[in-house]
């Protein structure tokens, strides 16, 4: 299997699940945990600080099947962003996000993580172009 | 030729069958290298490896221990007052110890708790497997740059070898402390008498060989439903009870089977 940390790229996908035996903290740890040898409670105090910078708290110790489709899209992005890879890409949102004006929901959350992201493709077909903001 | 179109469809079916089976064997034989060879490279073991292997020693030997204890001190009493009785009855009483001691410790508790431990766990574990393979886990853990195979399945073997050789050796414990007291009563004075009966039967040779066998219980109980659900295909939910059933199927075999294999190299 490829691993993308060969590529520094991480895909936020709907056909890339949450681990479903983990919470949300630790989907997100696992990273640093696995990658970084971090002792589980500092991966997961950097998790929790992530999530907290998007107000998303509560879902922390949730598990894939209670979350809602925002708080599953926020729990991947933030898998990808406590990897700091060069791109992040978020392939085709409404995938992800079928029930929410997403174009304004993303840009949001990306922007509340400036700082922490290197550089973010969005994915989407060209007929989706019109949902966006100019840039 | 018409004729023959139904025999070469049920022989290719046949065959069809005795390849899938075949390649079941080939997945197992090939992730039980890798699992020894990872199992033995110290890069496997970081905090979250060393987390998983704590989280599968819990659910499979800590969380079952007092159940399991019970159970296995109710079976091996049972069985040693019949060995006891039967002894007794046939006039070689001063074999009683040495017999329930041979075929409980050596034979028995080793192949229960790997059938426990397997009823279990690998069942959990083979359905999990094969669940991550369908929904594609593995696939989304690995773009994370988390290896699947490291983070998941070698602490899991880790862990299962760990239970199975802590279960056995719990249940042995008390299956000798249950002879002695079967055997000579509660009374401290036979201890000598029973530390030479036990130097006999645990010598260099039968301590090898019963690690030896521990440990194959251990690696099957883990790695052949790790390899099972490994061979799931992805997208296919309704496929995730057949791996299971063919999990436990296979690794019924390879019990009786290691367990046939140490008879024989004992006693033949």
């Amino acid at each position: 299997m490829a691993m993308a940390q060969e590529s520094e790229i991480s895909l936020i996908s709907e056909e890339l699940p949450l681990r479903a035996n983990l919470s949300v903290l630790e989907n997100i740890a696992i990273v640093p945990q696995y990658r970084q040898n971090m002792a589980y409670d500092q991966a997961a105090d950097q998790a929790w600080s992530l999530l907290v910078g998007l107000n998303r708290s509560e879902c922390a110790f949730k598990r894939d099947p209670d979350l809602s489709r925002e708080e599953r899209f926020v729990a991947k992005l933030l898998r990808a962003v406590i990897r700091s890879p060069s791109i992040i890409i978020i392939d085709r949102p409404a995938l992800l996000l079928p029930d929410t004006h997403y174009p304004p929901f993303v840009e949001a959350t990306l922007a509340a993580l400036d700082d922490k992201i290197n550089e973010c493709w969005i994915v989407d077909y060209t007929w989706n172009e019109p949902l966006y903001a100019p840039r | 030729m018409p004729g023959m179109d139904p025999i070469i469809d049920a022989l290719t079916r046949r065959g069809a069958a005795q390849l899938a089976w075949l390649r079941g064997w080939r997945g197992f034989g090939r992730f039980a290298a890798v699992a020894i060879v990872e199992s033995l490279t110290p890069a496997t073991y970081n905090s979250a490896t060393r987390s998983v292997v704590q989280k599968q020693i819990y659910f499979t030997a800590w969380q079952i221990l007092p159940t399991f204890t019970l159970f296995s001190a109710v079976l091996s009493f049972v069985l040693i007052q019949i060995v006891v009785d039967a002894a007794r009855n046939y006039g070689f009483a001063q074999h009683a110890l040495e017999a329930s001691v041979r075929i409980l410790v050596l034979e028995i508790l080793p192949l229960l708790t790997a059938l426990f431990v397997g009823l279990r766990s690998g069942a959990a574990i083979n359905t999990e497997v094969a669940l991550m393979v369908v929904h594609n886990e593995m696939k989304a853990l690995a773009d994370s740059g988390v290896d699947p195979m490291r983070f998941e399945f070698i602490p899991r073997v880790i862990g299962g070898v760990i239970s199975v050789l802590a279960l056995t050796a719990v249940a042995s414990a008390l299956a000798l402390v249950l002879a002695y007291i079967a055997v000579y009563g509660f009374q401290v004075w036979s201890l000598s008498e029973f530390n030479r009966v036990m130097g006999n039967i645990f010598d260099i040779p039968a301590i090898a060989l019963l690690w030896a066998k521990v440990l194959a219980f251990g690696l099957a109980v883990t790695v052949i439903p790790i390899s099972e659900g490994l061979a799931a295909p992805p997208a296919k939910l309704f496929f995730v009870p057949i791996s299971v059933l063919r999990g436990m199927v296979r690794l019924f075999f390879v019990l009786m089977l290691v367990e046939v294999i140490s008879l024989v190299l004992k006693y033949i």
